[in-house]
């Protein structure tokens, strides 16, 4: 028994040590950013302090309302239409035969892999071509287009477990083509659905590149913002470290909360 | 089923328009004269392809290979393990501890790329706060470290996946056959993962190779990505000067577009489902 | 005598919390086809496990040729096991499949090809070599899975369940081919499986186990004929029990009436369970009969009719060849020595 124990003892620690180590790095970061969020001072070479008026300024000031009424606007409605389209998108896939199902889902991949700089420069040229001016509107049919792939990954995977013969059992039973879908295949596939949307806000929140080639001048989400001012270091403000760190806690929470919800529900359907 | 159908035509559709044309016009821009913005009678042309050749580009194209290979390989090297550690922790604990590898990725990018700049500089805010001194800022080093840690979340994800899922009857059949630790691994446990290896170094490699805010400023932009590359030669464009610049990026995108698609094409050919790249 | 080449002594498993095996005590012989035949949850694949070294003992020893292996490897016994869902290798081809033992021993080339062709040829896969695991059938699959345990020339092949996913026609051509390998090949099989027919074809010895605890060891026929106790004539074939009472050796009494019997060694009068297979029960006329009933249901079976009577307001099962219809009163006969007289358990 010993004998066995210490050799996967030692795989463990080894294994230990590089998580731990994994951590160390992606973190460092983080760290340093809920430090600066707390530092007294707004170019941050030193630190000067505690205090909390970053905090305070996030809500108080205008510098950063901007941006951040732009980002999450952009967030959520991208969000809001991607999923819709997505998932509408997906269940017409999944009905293709399978050479075509295999082209779509090809053609889906495509934003995914493509690197942010190349989809961005696509996008720009399109709208250029087509004489929209870069703004509010260009971004937002940008982040759908870039989210909506997500979505389609997230759904499919449940789309395909379920039973061919649903939809038309629906039909069978009385629904019509609409209700059909609302009420027998949108429950199924609500996991689906819900990490799809999950990651396309994700996506959207945070994207940097692609706004920046879709945006135009004129318009800023927190990301482009941030690139100019620490760029030019005029209008930059400290509030954006407290926005992050905002963010951060947000999200931990959200993911402490579904992982000890699933275990809740599973203790629910055992009993 | 069939009736569901027709919900994939806008979506083929709306594909066209942002793909496909796209894709036409970079190609059209690449192999011909075509001004964006004073479109006129143009003709076929293949000098553009010696944007390749021009010197500050073909060291581009190095550094961003050799970085980005590098960086690759080091979130390969840290990934692979921490990913198979996390699979063999109760289930409950190797997902909450994945989550938490990904929490870092919803810190907006432009921010952590400050803060690193922060850790680089000497004697700066980091150093009040952990009494060391890092002068790397503006080195090959300093954008390494930066990739490893951008990129290293998505290296770990699609190979936890893969391990997570995988058939512990399987290695069971391996030891009940002969194989020691070693040749369960290297047989067994790692060619079935090699889905998982794959997605991650596409999703490592080609945002690394073409990342550019990263490289602009934990290289100090003395040292230049194809990203930088790109968006220099578009970017100026549009700012007014002259030159045939958005054609050169054109091409150099469209190269970078085939680069990702042909992966991506061989990891599909690997895994069926599509459901690593997730 | 035999030489014992497993040895399990005194054994105890739990897994959370709930006991497995308790005081579990087995011995196998070489070159035996030995099964553990039981319901669900009665511990016969946690005994394989132990076997095979994928569980340790909670307490108590195995031995493997002599020596105590309770903590030996998997890898380092001259075990190889059939998985019950097969676990063959999804990224090996059916030759890399089979040849895996090998090549983990670093066999040379030629060698490793000549025993691959030799052992698809014995499991009826020649030309399979190339082919990928997942085209193949679920027949096709089990002999690869058996291929690749029976190519390392182990001494014991352990099969969990391995025909539970195949069909009737295909399990029955499957478990005579089995029976065949282990002869031709002298290999020690240990089979555990909940199906008795199966059981009963194959098997040279038989261990009934229920809870974790052993209810009876013995060849096919003793387990059929003899049931130790009413769960072992419950699960083995079907039978008709019956309450008794012995009046002295050579003599039972059921309902009411005395019958000649071949047991001994009862206490006068002792209340026992009496086993009559329905195969054994014959149609007599109601007035030279011991036992009258009334039949109740009859259900073609192609081989027999399946016939329930009401006896005394109980239901026993007959299987005859004779018609009747339902509502004849029937009178029942048998023979001494397909009474079986077993000793009431307080616990079956």
């Amino acid at each position: 028994m010993k004998k066995k124990r210490l050799r996967y003892r030692i795989y463990e620690a080894v294994g230990l040590l590089f998580t731990a180590a994994a951590f160390l790095v992606l973190y460092t970061p983080i760290v340093v950013i809920l430090a600066l969020s707390v530092n007294d001072s707004v170019k941050s070479y030193a630190w000067d302090g505690f205090t909390l008026r970053w905090y305070g300024d996030l809500f108080a000031s205008d510098v950063m309302r901007g941006p951040i009424a732009n980002t999450i606007g952009v967030a959520v409605l991208a969000t809001a239409i991607a999923t819709v389209f997505g998932t509408l998108s997906a269940i017409g896939i999944n009905a293709l035969d399978k050479r075509r199902r295999i082209r779509m889902i090809v053609l889906n991949n495509v934003p995914v892999v493509n690197p942010d700089i190349v989809t961005g420069i696509s996008l720009m040229i399109v709208f250029s071509l087509v004489g929209f001016t870069l703004g509010f509107r260009t971004v937002l049919v940008a982040h759908v287009f870039f989210a909506v792939p997500y979505v389609v990954l997230s759904v499919m995977p449940r789309l395909k477990k379920l039973d061919p013969n649903l939809y038309e059992a629906a039909l069978d039973l009385g629904c019509s083509r609409f209700s059909g879908l609302w009420r027998v295949i949108v429950p199924n596939i609500a996991t689906g659905i819900l990490s799809g949307a999950l990651m396309a806000f994700t996506m959207s929140i945070d994207d940097f590149v692609i706004t920046y080639f879709t945006s135009g001048s004129e318009y800023m989400n927190v990301s482009t913002w941030l690139y100019a001012a620490i760029g030019r270091s005029r209008s930059f403000t400290p509030a954006a470290y407290a926005y992050n760190a905002i963010i951060l806690v947000f999200t931990v929470a959200v993911i402490l909360f579904v992982n000890t919800r699933k275990d809740r529900k599973e203790r629910e359907i055992r009993t | 089923m069939r009736r569901l159908r027709p919900y994939a035509i806008p979506y083929l559709v709306w594909m066209g328009i942002f793909i496909l044309a796209p894709t036409a016009i970079l190609f059209v821009l690449s192999v011909t004269d075509l001004e964006l913005y004073e479109p006129g009678p143009f003709s076929f042309t293949l000098r553009h392809f010696d944007v390749f050749a021009a010197p500050l580009v073909a060291t581009t194209i190095g550094n961003s290979l050799a970085l980005s290979a590098t960086a690759s390989a080091i979130c390969l090297l840290i990934g692979y393990p921490v990913a198979f550690f996390l699979s063999r922790l109760g289930d409950k604990t190797g997902k909450i501890l994945m989550s938490l590898l990904i929490v870092p990725l919803w810190s907006n990018m432009l921010l952590r790329i400050v803060a690193w700049e922060k850790v680089f500089t000497p004697d700066s805010f980091f150093t009040d706060l952990t009494g060391l001194s890092i002068d790397l800022l503006g080195t090959r080093g300093a954008i390494l470290v930066g990739e490893v840690a951008m990129y290293l979340p998505f290296m770990i994800f699609p190979i936890f996946s893969v391990l997570e899922k995988m058939d512990r009857g399987l290695i069971e059949a391996a030891r009940d056959l002969g194989a020691n630790d070693a040749q369960t691994f290297f047989r067994v446990i790692f060619p079935l993962s090699s889905g998982g290896v794959l997605a991650g170094i596409i999703m490592t490699l080609l945002p690394a190779m073409t990342s550019f805010a990263l490289p602009a400023r934990l290289g100090l932009g003395r040292i230049s990505l194809i990203g930088n590359v790109i968006e220099s030669k578009l970017m100026k464009e549009v700012l007014g000067s002259a030159g045939m610049s958005i054609n050169e990026g054109a091409l150099i995108s469209l190269a970078l577009m085939l680069v990702a698609v042909v992966l991506f094409v061989g990891v599909a050919r690997v895994d069926r489902e599509g459901e690593t790249l997730l | 005598m035999a030489n014992r080449l497993i040895v399990m002594s005194g054994v105890e498993k739990s897994f959370d919390g709930v006991k497995v095996l308790s005081d579990f005590n087995l011995y196998v012989n070489e070159n035996e086809f030995i099964t553990l035949l039981g319901p669900s949850g009665c511990g016969k694949t946690t005994c394989l496990r132990i076997i095979g070294g994928f569980e340790t003992p909670d307490a108590g020893t195995v031995e493997f040729d002599g020596r105590i292996v309770n903590d030996l490897e998997p890898n380092q016994r001259q075990i190889n096991t059939c998985f019950q869902k097969f676990a063959l290798f999804p990224h090996l081809d059916v030759f890399e499949n089979v040849a895996f033992g090998l090549r983990i021993r670093k066999i040379a080339k030629d060698e490793v090809a000549r025993r691959v062709a030799e052992t698809l040829r014995l499991v009826k896969l020649d030309g399979f070599g190339k082919r990928s695991v997942a085209t193949l059938s679920g027949g096709q699959q089990q002999r690869v899975a058996i291929a690749r345990a029976i190519i390392n020339r182990p001494k014991v092949l352990l099969l969990d369940e391995p025909l539970g996913a195949l069909d009737l026609k295909l399990r029955q051509e499957m478990q005579y081919e089995l029976k065949e390998m282990q002869r031709e090949l002298g290999i020690t099989f240990i089979y555990v499986t909940h199906d008795q027919e199966e059981a009963l074809t194959m098997s040279d010895t038989i261990v009934v186990m229920k809870d974790g605890v052993i209810q009876q060891v013995g060849t096919p026929e003793d387990v059929y004929n003899e049931p130790k106790n009413r769960f072992v004539a419950n699960f083995i074939g079907d039978s008709n029990i019956f309450d008794g009472i012995m009046k002295e050796d050579f003599l039972v009494s059921i309902c009411g009436r005395e019958f000649r019997c071949v047991d001994k060694g009862f206490e006068t009068d002792e209340p026992v369970d009496v086993v009559i297979r329905p195969e054994d029960f014959d149609f007599v006329p109601p007035s030279k009969a011991k036992i009258v009933g009334v039949v109740d249901s009859l259900v073609f079976r192609g081989v027999h009719y399946e016939v329930n009577v009401i006896v005394d307001g109980r239901e026993y099962t007959i299987h005859t060849t004779k018609i009747r219809a339902i509502g004849d009163r029937v009178g029942l006969a048998v023979e001494p020595d397909n009474i079986h007289v077993m000793k009431k358990d307080s616990h079956a």
